[in-house]
Formats: structure tokens, sequence, C-alpha cells
């Protein structure tokens, strides 16, 4: 959630944007710069929130769940969550795709012409990094270009994960994830030899 | 699934309660794998990091590491392993911080090794 302008994005070049996993920031002070923004998001938000979505290259699985919120089965309007197509009227913006190069500037105007605060939400494994290695042709992660305030993972993710990030951006549902291992402690079947 | 159906034939409504209350359909979304890490060994491990299309699991010595983020649900270590993985039912997966995604997972120590 920052406000200026970003810095020029880098040109295609494929060393430039090594980005090792590790590199993903120490989650103590980042979970303190979240907290912040979470107050910050729910004091100035309030209740309603206007989307625009950015499609940098998905295959557009997650436009259709993203679609699937208006639907009535997810209804996202009771929640206070509307879609916009003017970046000038949008709080939040949800990137879907692994940031093609050939997108850095429609992504950074994008970005520029949202009013401050705004909120940034990488949608699907693309965006966050999974599926595309950094190429000359894509960034591979959405965070590489835009500072990105909540991952959402999934290939798609569903309308209800959706949801949930959404809801996590605006801080009304608390995340599950730090919590979770995803290791169990027993095998359920026989033993591997 | 069946019991939103019947909810919306009886009552005309079809919008879900999420997130007030859990939604029926949530049950039969693909979920990432849980794995089961006194099970799995180095060997095992690497076929599993092999078989993952989306780069979404590693090996570090004695951990596996495993990317949330950038799983897809595609099930393809399960199929491998079946014994070992299983569906974590987990769909609410968004975080505030990337580094959260990123789990470590201890593998079976290695006999006769140090």
């Amino acid at each position: 959630m920052s406000q200026g302008e970003l810095p020029i994005p880098s040109q295609p070049n494929v060393q430039q944007t090594p980005a090792p996993q590790g590199e993903r920031g120490d989650p103590a002070t980042e979970d303190q710069a979240a907290a912040a923004l979470r107050q910050r998001i729910a004091s100035q938000f309030g209740r309603s929130l206007h989307i625009r979505t950015l499609d940098t290259g998905s295959c557009a699985a997650c436009e259709q769940e993203i679609r699937l919120l208006a639907a009535p089965h997810y209804d996202l309007h009771r929640l206070g969550f509307f879609f916009t197509p003017a970046p000038r009227h949008a709080d939040l913006l949800m990137v879907t795709g692994p940031m093609i190069r050939a997108f850095d500037i429609a992504a950074r105007k994008t970005y520029d012409a949202m009013p401050g605060p705004k909120v940034v939400v990488a949608t699907g494994a693309c965006a966050l990094g999974g599926v595309y290695p950094a190429d000359a042709f894509v960034h591979g992660a959405v965070d590489r270009i835009l500072p990105v305030d909540v991952w959402i993972p999934g290939c798609p993710p569903s309308p209800l994960a959706l949801l949930h990030g959404l809801l996590v951006a605006v801080d009304r549902l608390a995340e599950k994830v730090p919590e979770l291992s995803f290791a169990s402690d027993s095998a359920s079947g026989k033993e591997s030899g | 699934m069946t019991v939103w159906f019947l909810r919306g034939l009886r009552r005309g409504v079809v919008t879900t309660r999420y997130p007030a209350r859990p939604d029926s359909s949530a049950a039969d979304l693909p979920t990432p794998p849980v794995f089961a890490a006194r099970a799995i060994g180095r060997a095992l491990a690497d076929r599993l990091v092999e078989v993952c299309p989306s780069q979404a699991l590693d090996r570090e010595d004695d951990e596996l590491v495993f990317d949330v983020g950038a799983c897809t649900a595609c099930g393809r270590c399960r199929e491998a392993a079946s014994w070992a993985v299983q569906p974590s039912g987990v769909f609410e997966l968004a975080v505030t911080s990337r580094a959260h995604l990123v789990k470590r997972i201890p593998l079976k120590p290695e006999r006769g090794r140090t």
C-alpha cells in the first residue's frame, strides 16, 4: 500500500530478475507492517471497496473464478465488494497471471492510476510465482513488479478462496495458513519401504 | 452441493452464507496436499520433487520445502505416494506475507547416516 510512483520496470533481461526464494523478506517485520496496513484498510475502506482486475497473461481460469464471484451463489456485493472497470475508481487491484514483460507499462500505469491507499492482491499460482519461472518473456511473479499485499494461492483459486482473500485484505477474516504445517504425523496406510 | 440445491429449491435462496457459515460445496474443492512427515524418506522426496509440475516442492537435506503458493493441487504427488500424501481440505489459503506460504516438512531420518 504505497503511494508514490513505481520505479520503471527493468528491461527484458533474464539476469536482472533472479529473485531467489530466500529473498522474500523477514516474516517478523512483515507481520508488523501487515497489521498496521490492515488497521488502516479497515478504517479507510469501511464497508465499500471497488476492485479492478488485471490480467497479466493468465490462462483465464482465474478470471472465470473471479467472474463467478458476482454470480448469485457467491454474490460478493452483499459483502460490500464491487468490480469497477476504471483503475481510478479502484481501491483494490486483483492481478492474475505470471506478469508477462510485455505488460510492464500497462501494469505500472494501472497501479499509478489508482488513488491511494491501494491494495494489490496476487491471485493464483502463476501470480504467486509457481508455474512460470522468470525468463525472457515473464517476470514469473507479481511481487517482482508491484508491491503485493495479499497472496491468494490456487490454480485457479475457487470463488470461496477468493472471497476469503478479499476478506483477509480488508481484515474481516483471519489468515489460516500461518498456523498450518502441511505435515501430518502418521501415514494413513502402509509405510513406505 | 446437494444441500445447497435442496435449500435453493425449498426457499428460493441460492446464495452461500460464507463466511458467516461454512459452505457445503467447499468439501469438493481440490486442495493442496498434507505430507506424512515420518513416512517420506529422501528418495521418495526426490521423486515427489520430480513429479511436481509447478516447482512447488524442493528438498533441502532432510527437509521437504513445500511452497503452498506455487501448488496447483493437481494431485500428482498424491498419485505417486498415496500412502504419504493426503489432501489438506483447506481452501482458505490467502496470506498477507508470502513467506507464510513456504512450509518446511521434516523427512524420515535416514538409517546408517549421521
